[in-house]
């Protein structure tokens, strides 16, 4: 370039002249963080489309799937300060204080690291409380119906069977259904289960009979008005996993269910009394028809059985509403189960949290291990190209969770 | 354009670098933390739009714009580069932009034109009534959505 004009003939001076103002490999990092944009634009989109595209009012909220806003902007705060002392770094390296740099990279690194320790918290937190982002893990079920019952049934009733079994083990003769032989047969036996065990059959008995099994029954039974059958399903549904939002409950002492439970009661005591005179007057019949015919005889005993098993559902059930009165959150919460829970649109909410928080940790710890390897180098200002770069792509992973955070957490 | 010597590009001249500084860091360090707070803000009890809650996304989403602004001007140094600039952040950014705006109509507002059947294995409102009251033109879609009176 000009060399005529300079009118150095001599030899043929030339010069290296870049297209841009920058080194290549910031270059390539600008090139690369705008793909990203696009990356992470695509899956934000794809997050906003299934957001609002769910059913109205099914989205859940954070306090549905056990997330903690405050510890959502925690993690955006740590971010930010990690932000800080990378762009520290760069001066520092720049200023020739190799050591002051390696310092502020620590501190970066350390930031990082507490990012991803409260992400895997907060993992974990899902996962005790059923929510994967896939079926055979997963107890989210989308709605209350017969199917969500027998899919509470079933590990009741592997459990139950299961200390049933160890209670004949050891040489008691198992419960039934109601757990009603139980007193009478304890006493007899020398070997019999530990006190916790114990209490936990009786539990299981009552959850089983008293609440899962009466809700399918009421729910299937024909006599049951349309609206009541899916309303005694949802509400079966609130037991296992709690009131949920806006019954800010846990600071008092009384159950949520409380006024409905006892409610309940009060109906069933009704009922009971009622089927109890029953239950009296077909004995008196019985007794008086002893010598008449077999029809009428048969037909006085199956009244009694119907009434004799309804009141046998409703004294089971009082056992239930007794344990249900007991809660202050929810089953799963106050008895350490694992039980399914009914969650709307919670299955479509945990495919897209796990992945849009998931591919931002991915980003991280690429940016941790970059880290690490910049700490173990001399930080001298040869080094500040290399600093720049991976400290434009850590702002980068920050700006992403700039984002991530008001859409996950706070919509 | 006028920097063309490559020893330069790689930061070894501290004299081109006199933009930035520890004050202007700390500055928009602040910024950012109030801004989280702010967003944080309309989670708390004291926002004022709890029923519209379309306020509080438009709001949060231009707190993190500016947020995203402040953190690509100043920490990533593009407020004092060169035009090259554009050419790598706007076509990207539009895009995106384009993109998650294109996705709403069609795919994002599909449960609008939910057919009897489809909404038979969709996720069931929790509260249709209320959700029926917000927007009439799903009460409808709903059908048989008027439980959650609470007794058994």
């Amino acid at each position: 370039m000009g060399h005529d004009e300079s009118g150095h003939h001599d030899h043929l001076k030339l010069e290296y002249h870049p297209a841009l103002p920058m080194s290549n490999g910031k270059l390539i990092v600008w090139l690369f963080l705008s793909t990203e944009i696009m990356f992470f634009a695509g899956l934000i989109g794809t997050y906003v489309v299934l957001r609002f595209g769910v059913p109205t009012g099914t989205w859940p909220t954070p306090a549905d799937v056990h997330l903690s806003e405050p510890i959502g902007a925690f993690n955006t705060f740590v971010l930010i300060c990690s932000s800080v002392t990378v762009v520290l770094c760069l001066e520092a390296c720049r200023a020739r204080q190799a050591k002051m740099a390696k310092c502020w990279l620590f501190l970066t690194f350390l930031l990082g690291s507490v990012f991803l320790g409260v992400k895997l918290y907060e993992y974990n937190q899902k996962f005790a409380h059923g929510i994967y982002p896939r079926k055979p893990r997963s107890l989210i079920h989308e709605r209350a119906n017969l199917e969500y019952a027998a899919a509470l049934r079933f590990p009741l009733k592997a459990k139950r069977d299961k200390l049933d079994k160890k209670k004949a083990e050891l040489g008691v003769l198992p419960t039934t259904e109601n757990g009603e032989s139980q007193e009478s047969n304890e006493k007899q036996v020398e070997g019999r289960l530990e006190e916790s065990e114990e209490q936990d059959l009786k539990k299981y008995n009552q959850l089983l009979s008293g609440v899962v099994e009466w809700a399918e029954y009421v729910a299937t039974d024909p006599a049951t008005p349309e609206a009541e059958r899916r309303d005694v399903l949802v509400q079966l549904a609130k037991y296992v996993s709690g009131p949920g939002h806006g019954h800010g409950h846990a600071e008092t002492d009384v159950s949520p269910f409380a006024g409905q439970l006892d409610q309940e009661r009060a109906e069933l005591e009704a009922e009971q009394a009622r089927l109890e005179d029953e239950q009296r007057r077909l004995l008196v019949a019985r007794q008086n028809n002893a010598d008449s015919e077999a029809a009428q005889k048969a037909d006085i005993q199956s009244d009694l059985a119907i009434v004799e098993s309804r009141l046998k559902r409703i004294s089971h059930r009082m056992d239930g509403i007794g344990l249900l009165r007991e809660l202050k959150h929810g089953i799963n919460e106050d008895h350490h189960m694992h039980l399914p829970i009914v969650l709307p649109s919670g299955n479509m909410w945990a495919s897209t949290y796990f992945l849009l928080t998931g591919f931002h940790a991915i980003h991280v710890v690429v940016g941790l291990i970059v880290f690490a390897i910049g700490m173990c180098m001399r930080l001298g200002p040869e080094k500040a190209g290399f600093i720049e770069n991976t400290g434009l792509y850590w702002h980068f992973v920050d700006l992403v969770w700039i984002f991530l955070f008001p859409l996950l957490y706070l919509f | 354009m006028s920097e063309t010597n490559p020893a330069n590009l790689d930061g070894h001249d501290s004299d081109e670098h006199g933009h930035g500084g520890l004050g202007k860091y700390l500055a928009v360090f602040v910024c950012l933390c109030v801004l989280t707070g702010a967003s944080f803000f309309t989670y708390s009890d004291l926002w004022p739009y709890k029923d519209t809650p379309a306020v509080g996304w438009i709001f949060m989403m231009a707190v993190s714009c500016t947020k995203a602004m402040l953190v690509m001007l100043c920490f990533m140094h593009l407020w004092w580069e060169a035009n090259w600039k554009y050419v790598l952040t706007f076509p990207a950014a539009l895009m995106s932009v384009f993109l998650v705006l294109m996705l709403i109509p069609d795919v994002g507002l599909r449960t609008r034109k939910y057919s009897e059947q489809r909404w038979q294995h969709a996720a069931e409102p929790e509260v249709p009534a209320s959700a029926a009251d917000r927007d009439p033109e799903h009460a409808e879609d709903h059908h048989d959505g008027t439980h959650a009176n609470q007794h058994n």
